[in-house]
């Protein structure tokens, strides 16, 4: 009676280490084990999980900001860089003379930036476009409403953004990161495309809200 | 004779006594003076009295002109309200005033925040208790984790 039990134990324990395992490999789709098959029909009744990506080395390195003295008000859960700031990060690359970085609780995220005086940005875009900003205040904000994810980053006091589209400048620009869209507030100029005169096949870019998705910045 | 030999004894003997008790008093203000383990803690106010906010530490203490702690193997540590780890900045070396609420360094000072997904290091710096502002005069890197990750990538 108790190799009864003994067996059937064994049974059910490999049969629950073998589901797990095939959880883990059911992308692979091929399986020699009998057992692992029928599982497999089992949990097909829910939709298999997509392959899973590799992590993007874009997301997961970290940003780094250098600058001759900085601020912390463990308080107010701030931190002030003065003085060549420079940003790095996969995505891009900033420099002003001021940031102030709202610091987020424990494992959160940074809900809002403010870059002063002298601000320059060039970030890439996922099809490898480069952008060149230029502004004297830049305000990046994240906000979840509605589990609608919104990024805007507000760029103001002559903001220029250069890219292979051409140059846009406004008394207001604001870019949506979560979205990539970006609007203006009262356009000023908006420059022919940087491409050779003649060329067609290029849109010039539009201005007002609604604009074309663009890349984000980071 | 042999009156005066007892009395010049005695009177070495108390002299020799003397001498020895200040010895070992002064000793003993030495050890005073430079203390190990130097920890100093400000907790919050009611409700969350017994809750400490910050706390400076250190390997050893020893006491400099004008009432200044000279701190080695400097430790401060931010706590929020549940107790938990805000931040935790290390440096070798400071000058604490204690009746200012003043930690100040030209060394090297690491912070970290209690979650680890903020790292900076830098060259100098002054610690004011009393308002919880830290400021770092040369040199800062910050190294920034996970925090800016959005979900369609960029």
């Amino acid at each position: 009676m108790k190799k009864i039990y003994l067996i059937a134990f064994l049974a059910l324990a490999g049969a629950w280490i073998v589901r797990g395992q095939t959880n883990v490999a059911s992308t692979n789709a091929v399986s020699t084990n009998t057992v692992a098959e029928i599982l497999a029909l089992v949990t097909t009744n829910t939709p298999a999980p997509a392959p899973p990506q590799p992590p993007s080395p874009k997301t997961n390195a970290p940003t780094k900001i250098d600058s001759d003295s900085a601020d912390f008000d463990m308080n107010g859960h701030q931190a002030i860089y003065h003085g060549n700031v420079r940003v790095d990060s996969p995505q891009m690359k900033l420099t002003c003379a001021q940031l102030t970085v709202n610091l987020p609780p424990a494992g959160g995220h940074i809900q809002h930036i403010v870059a002063e005086t002298n601000v320059v940005i060039d970030a890439t875009d996922e099809k490898g476009g480069t952008n060149h900003v230029t502004c004297d205040k830049a305000v990046y904000d994240y906000k979840v409403q509605e589990s609608m994810t919104n990024e805007p980053i507000t760029l103001t006091g002559n903001p220029q953004v250069v890219n292979a589209q051409g140059t846009n400048t406004a008394d207001e620009i604001i870019w949506d990161r979560a979205t990539g869209h970006v609007w203006e507030k009262n356009p000023h100029m908006v420059s022919s495309p940087n491409v050779d005169i003649g060329k067609t096949d290029t849109n010039s870019p539009a201005s007002g809200a609604n604009n074309p998705p663009m890349p984000k910045l980071f | 004779m042999k009156m005066k030999f007892h009395n010049s004894v005695l009177v070495a003997t108390f002299f020799a006594a003397t001498w020895f008790a200040a010895t070992i008093v002064r000793a003993q203000q030495n050890a005073a003076g430079h203390a190990s383990d130097f920890s100093s803690a400000e907790y919050y106010d009611a409700p969350h009295a017994q809750q400490m906010k910050s706390r400076i530490s250190g390997a050893e203490a020893s006491p400099q002109p004008g009432g200044l702690l000279d701190i080695k193997k400097l430790k401060l540590e931010e706590f929020g309200v549940d107790g938990r780890l805000e931040a935790v900045a290390e440096a070798p070396e400071c000058v604490y005033d204690s009746m200012n609420g003043l930690a100040n360094s030209p060394d090297h000072l690491q912070m970290q925040t209690g979650d680890g997904n903020l790292s900076v290091e830098g060259e100098g710096f002054l610690w004011r208790q009393t308002n919880h502002w830290l400021t770092i005069s040369n040199h800062v890197q910050t190294v920034i984790k996970g925090v800016m990750e959005s979900k369609t990538g960029l």
